[in-house]
């Protein structure tokens, strides 16, 4: 993805083709564990989008330079960071008996995989405005399936509402376990599929520097290209284990062996 | 893996209408003896259900552009088989969302009647039994005038009561006559059933004789009663829906493996969870969740058995070469 990629087009990416409950499936647990009410699935869905945009930042604009194995538990540092007083603002304050409920998931949250596969994805691969986009982008469209699934568990499973009573004829209790959200959201994500246009336009790469770091490891289908065969050598841009053949001429070049040929004889 | 999950969903080779065309003809039995025991209420319940399955079957074809196979009789076998494992007096709307689940979340996603990984009858009530676990397990005495009252034998045994099994009573016991229900209490008729199946299709009874193998194994190392084996043995046997689902979900040939020896293990699987739910779990009939266990297991149970090496055979060239 190019730098100058509007709000507009992150956000289709980011909420929508690539969403990260539904189409990347990393946001999975905590919506599965803790949404189980409207109320719920809002807190939980805020403490996300909240350290993905700090994490991300935080990440953008200091930890370019350090290695994957110091970047992780980095992130997972920062979650704390952030969640801990959340934490401890519902120990001390309890809000209508919410706290209760979220204090085991919370936790959960500050390892969230989506922070990790939005840092690691674009946030130490790209420029500030674009890492800004994606995380505001991944989090909305978290947020909606959050908030839906809460509200559409809460409805069917305890028949209320936002804590308030519907009094719905039938309630069905399994919505409120696990099943019952899989369930949903498989059928979320089929719907997804079925409105999103059935031939996948060209995608685009929202990183920058995927050339220096080919595998990626999280999630690598996402934001990688997939441009047809022929188009992609005309450009010369055969992929060998995500390095494009002239950039793999030009390193062997540099280390002193050259490609002759179809023969590949080093010297 | 890929090799499991295309086990999963491997095409069936006969057609819909063979395979549960005879399904469907043992469970007007099934549906006969509840109108038997509990008057027309119970007919009106396999109506609802069977009505509830075949139109969202239609309605779920109409909004996945599938063609609509008139047919296919697996909705109404679902529909029926869902209904006839409810007591009579359980509201509509139960076996209705049962099997609006079965069909809508069991048998469509999956590709329809031959594709499906699960028993859809035995999906619906497990979802039954989860959301309405009040109304499902609330049996009432029949319309004859029940053994024990509106006592089901399940309930009994769960809760360490001893049924005494004399020949006054065990007539009652194998014939039905007993609160739970409404078309599965019937002994003697689901061996009949059973009869019918081992002329027609003789291999699908492999894995219920290894299923009931296990049960009564397990019966015997772990009764829920301190008593004799045959007081023990005959109420498990009868009680619920377990003789119903060894003839009509442990041996569907759409979810149940193909070769002899992956049956009788699939059996056994469904036999021990089965029983180990009822020793443990909280419900009184958890045997739809033991054959939903079961189906999930059933490619790691034909994976496993057919990567057993074979001692004294000679590998052929092309597993040599493979090697």
């Amino acid at each position: 993805m190019n730098n100058s990629i509007s709000f507009k087009d992150a956000l289709k990416k980011g909420a929508v083709r690539y969403n990260p409950v539904l189409v990347q499936l990393v946001g999975l647990c905590p919506v599965i564990a803790a949404s189980t009410t409207f109320v719920q699935a809002a807190i939980l869905s805020a403490a996300m989008c909240a350290q993905l945009l700090v994490i991300s930042i935080i990440a953008n604009a200091l930890m370019k330079s350090l290695p994957r194995w110091i970047r992780m538990p980095l992130y997972l540092l920062i979650g704390l960071a952030i969640v801990c007083p959340v934490l401890y603002y519902f120990e001390t304050y309890s809000l209508g008996g919410i706290s209760l409920g979220m204090k085991i998931y919370l936790p959960l949250t500050a390892v969230n995989s989506v922070v990790a596969v939005h840092c690691e994805q674009v946030a130490v691969k790209s420029n500030m405005k674009l890492t800004v986009y994606d995380a505001a982008a991944s989090g909305i469209g978290g947020t909606v399936i959050f908030l839906l699934t809460g509200a559409v568990r809460e409805i069917l499973g305890h028949s209320t509402f936002a804590g308030v009573r519907l009094n719905l004829p039938v309630t069905l209790k399994g919505m409120t376990l696990p099943f019952g959200c899989l369930i949903f959201l498989g059928f979320l994500a089929a719907g997804l599929k079925k409105i999103l246009p059935r031939t996948e336009p060209v995608r685009e790469d929202i990183s920058e520097e995927v050339k220096e770091e080919p595998a990626a490891e999280l999630a690598p289908e996402a934001y990688s290209e997939s441009v047809p065969e022929e188009e992609s050598k005309a450009n010369g841009a055969d992929d060998v284990f995500g390095i494009a053949e002239n950039d793999l001429e030009d390193f062997l070049k540099s280390v002193g062996i050259e490609l002759n040929g179809e023969g590949d004889s080093a010297q | 893996m890929m090799a499991v999950a295309n086990g999963v969903v491997k095409q069936n080779k006969g057609s819909a209408a063979s395979i549960y065309g005879d399904y469907l003809l043992m469970l007007f039995a099934p549906c006969f003896m509840a109108y038997w025991y509990y008057g027309v209420r119970s007919l009106l319940v396999i109506a609802a259900s069977v009505a509830a399955a075949v139109i969202t079957d239609i309605l779920a074809g109409i909004i996945v552009n599938k063609k609509i196979d008139i047919s296919d009789p697996g909705s109404v076998f679902t529909g029926a088989a869902i209904a006839v494992m409810m007591p009579s007096s359980v509201p509509y709307y139960v076996p209705v969302f049962a099997s609006v689940f079965a069909v809508a979340v069991v048998k469509i996603p999956f590709g329809g009647s031959l594709k499906v990984p699960f028993v859809p009858a035995a999906a619906g009530f497990a979802f039954a039994s989860v959301c309405f676990s009040e109304q499902v397990f609330a049996y009432t005495a029949g319309v004859r005038g029940s053994l024990f009252g509106a006592t089901s034998l399940g309930s009994m045994l769960m809760n360490g009561r001893a049924v005494y099994v004399g020949e006054a009573s065990v007539y009652d016991i194998i014939g039905g006559n007993v609160a739970g229900p409404m078309g599965t209490g019937c002994a003697i008729l689901m061996v009949a059933c059973a009869f019918y199946l081992l002329i027609r299709h003789p291999k699908a009874l492999i894995s219920s004789a290894s299923f009931v193998a296990v049960c009564v194994l397990m019966v015997a190392l772990f009764p829920r009663v301190t008593a004799s084996f045959r007081t023990n043995l005959v109420p498990e046997l009868c009680s619920g829906s377990l003789l119903f689902a060894a003839v009509f979900f442990v041996t569907e040939p759409v979810t149940q493996p193909e070769k002899v020896i992956n049956k009788i293990v699939y059996g056994a699987v469904c036999g021990a969870v089965c029983m180990a739910m009822r020793l443990l779990g909280a419900y009184e009939e958890p045997v739809c969740f033991a054959v939903l266990l079961a189906n999930a297991f059933r490619p790691i149970i034909d994976s496993a058995i057919n990567n057993i090496p074979k001692f004294g055979k000679k590998a052929s060239r092309k597993e040599v070469r493979a090697e």
